[in-house]
């Protein structure tokens, strides 16, 4: 506890000091002579009244004392200096989902699980991208988690449903699942690096600061021929900094050549850095979103702030009940 | 500055009427004149005359009542003894300072008796000094006398102690007086009480009392601080307003007047208050009314004492 403008006190103290000097040194008020006050004054009615008057007269003065005290001291600001430090959570998340046939209960249960922890988010982004043939932005990256939670909802019933206007623009290419196109077009959602750094202020993390993980779904079959192979989206990915979590509920690989879908799927993930999921059934996805989240946990505790709060609660409060008791006390008095 | 018998005067004469005024002259000659057995002259009656004094002869002769005049036995002395302590600096009950009403009751008995011919002196003081101005006749004498009174008492001189002019009276002055004694609203003491005893014994004693400043007042009514001149302690408005000591002071002022009425009766001084300079003249007339109504009371009343002692 300290007070910004201290020299306010004893500029009070000094006022105080002059006003009561200058009530003083006043000519004494005008009262009428009266002569034999003792009709008066011996009445033990009168005596007691007037031991009330000086009571209320002292009460009066100790309010108004405490009342200037809390007033100048609310007048020098004190203020609470405490040091915090702000912990940033700053993760952006994009959940890429292939939306073929064969991966809708998989997609469902992945954003059943982002729903429920867009709920809890503070500071991360979420953007969801769905593809099959072509790839359709279903949201960008947003900090609006209850337009984020309404959009995964949606997403949810659809995926569930399997039918509607929810895959409209999923098959505007050629074949079906072209696996590299859609993942590129996931990296495309974030921003690109570098360029935004000047914008921000000093407190606040640029994007290039921010970690980026990219949670995939698919089984990584696929039929046609993509602008972008696996390959090169992963390059692309590891390029802007960005790991692929890559979970694949299908995975019918035999043997361990380099070739087969899975381990195209491992290896593009793990040159970004990420992690190669497998999935028995789409009850398993929680607890592997889980295990990603605990890898991505990068909540950084910011630098120590000095932060600087008013607290003139106490001084005013204390100045309102002292006024409150005077405007009372001066009803008492002046009948 | 200006003449204060005058003031005196012209307030006589524009709050009372003419009749008033002869009644008043009536009262003051049947009070106070003598009756000698030397007959002087036969008279149209005057209101305020001794109705006993009425011829009834010479009345029925004439057709309208006639009073009989005798030759005065003696110039009368009238003596004004006046509190000019402290006390009378204060505020009586109208508001105004008790000074100028003893001043303006001064001042109508002054008159009257110079009117009269009789000579006035004065009697002031306070509780540490007396002044005594001797008798003389004259309306400039009495002019002196009010000045003198008017001069005296302030708020920043001596307390008020009548005790020492009524024993300045009895130790000093000879001879059967006519003392006027006006002062506020004391409470006599045994001591005060035994001087008015003995004062009533050798002189004919008229006290006129002007009553002192109410101190309580409704909440809403023009209430001040007040200041006791006596003690210098403070009366805060407040307190004076609070229903419950205005209750107590009516109870306390009710008593305390029932115990002044008592000693002055018992005293058989005949007493008369003023609350204001306007009906000081009411006052004087009743008083000398009640004077010579309480003549006959009074020495019976004395008698009965002498038996006694």
């Amino acid at each position: 506890m300290e007070l910004s403008y201290w020299w306010i006190l004893p500029l009070a103290a000094a006022a105080v000091t002059i006003t009561t000097w200058l009530y003083r040194r006043r000519r004494p008020q005008s009262t009428r002579p009266i002569a034999h006050g003792g009709r008066l004054t011996e009445l033990p009615e009168y005596q007691q009244a007037l031991r009330r008057h000086r009571t209320r007269l002292a009460l009066a003065v100790v309010l108004g004392a405490v009342f200037l005290a809390a007033t100048a001291t609310a007048a020098a600001r004190p203020i609470q200096r405490t040091t915090e430090q702000p912990e940033i959570r700053n993760r952006d998340i994009v959940l890429c989902l292939d939306v073929s046939g064969s991966m809708t209960s998989t997609d469902a249960a992945i954003a059943a699980v982002f729903e429920d922890l867009a709920k809890e988010f503070d500071g991360e982004r979420i953007g969801m991208v769905i593809f099959d043939s072509s790839s359709v932005q279903l949201f960008p990256l947003t900090d609006d988690y209850q337009y984020a939670a309404e959009q995964l909802t949606q997403a949810k019933e659809a995926l569930d449903g399997g039918t509607g206007s929810f895959f409209d623009g999923t098959w505007n290419g050629e074949g079906s699942s072209l696996i590299g196109d859609g993942l590129a077009s996931c990296i495309q959602s974030f921003p690109d690096t570098g360029a935004t750094d000047t914008k921000r202020g000093d407190n606040q993390l640029g994007d290039n600061q921010r970690s980026r993980s990219v949670v995939l779904a698919t089984d990584n079959f696929l039929s046609g021929a993509p602008i972008f192979t696996l390959d090169e989206a992963a390059a692309l990915a590891a390029g802007k900094n960005v790991k692929v979590y890559a979970l694949n509920p299908g995975d019918m690989d035999y043997g361990e050549q380099p070739e087969q879908p899975g381990a195209q799927l491992r290896a593009a993930a793990e040159r970004t850095g990420g992690s190669y999921f497998t999935l028995d059934s789409p009850t398993a996805v929680p607890g592997i979103v889980q295990k990603v989240q605990e890898t991505e946990a990068t909540s950084y505790l910011a630098a120590p702030q000095a932060v600087v709060a008013d607290t003139p609660a106490w001084p005013l409060g204390i100045a309102l009940l002292a006024g409150s008791g005077m405007l009372l006390l001066g009803w008492r008095l002046e009948p | 500055m200006p003449s204060l018998l005058r003031r005196v005067k012209s307030k006589m004469f524009i709050f009372a009427h003419r009749r008033t005024l002869t009644l008043l002259d009536g009262e003051y000659g049947s009070v106070f004149k003598g009756r000698s057995l030397d007959f002087d002259e036969l008279r149209s009656y005057v209101p305020g005359d001794e109705v006993r004094d009425i011829d009834w002869k010479a009345t029925a002769r004439h057709g309208s009542p006639l009073v009989k005049r005798y030759v005065a036995v003696r110039r009368h002395t009238v003596l004004l003894l006046v509190d000019t302590g402290r006390n009378m600096a204060a505020q009586a009950f109208s508001g105004e300072s008790k000074k100028d009403i003893a001043v303006h009751a001064a001042g109508v008995l002054g008159y009257l008796a110079s009117r009269h011919g009789d000579d006035v002196g004065l009697l002031h003081g306070n509780a540490v000094e007396s002044k005594y101005l001797p008798p003389r006749s004259g309306e400039e004498h009495v002019e002196r006398l009010l000045r003198e009174v008017d001069a005296s008492a302030s708020l920043d001189g001596p307390a008020s102690g009548i005790a020492a002019q009524l024993d300045y009276v009895l130790r000093y002055l000879k001879g059967r007086l006519l003392i006027v004694v006006i002062a506020d609203e004391f409470l006599p003491d045994a001591r005060t009480e035994s001087l008015m005893r003995r004062l009533r014994g050798r002189h004919e004693v008229l006290w006129l009392t002007l009553r002192d400043a109410e101190l309580t007042g409704e909440a809403g009514s023009q209430v001040q601080d007040s200041t006791d001149v006596g003690t210098g302690r403070g009366i805060p408005r407040s307190v004076a307003v609070d229903g419950k000591v205005r209750a107590a002071y009516a109870a306390a002022m009710l008593k305390r007047d029932q115990g002044r009425r008592d000693v002055f009766h018992r005293l058989g001084i005949a007493e008369e208050q003023t609350t204001a300079s306007g009906n000081v003249l009411a006052a004087v007339f009743s008083l000398l009314e009640k004077h010579r109504s309480g003549t006959f009371t009074t020495r019976t009343f004395a008698r009965g004492s002498t038996r006694a002692g």
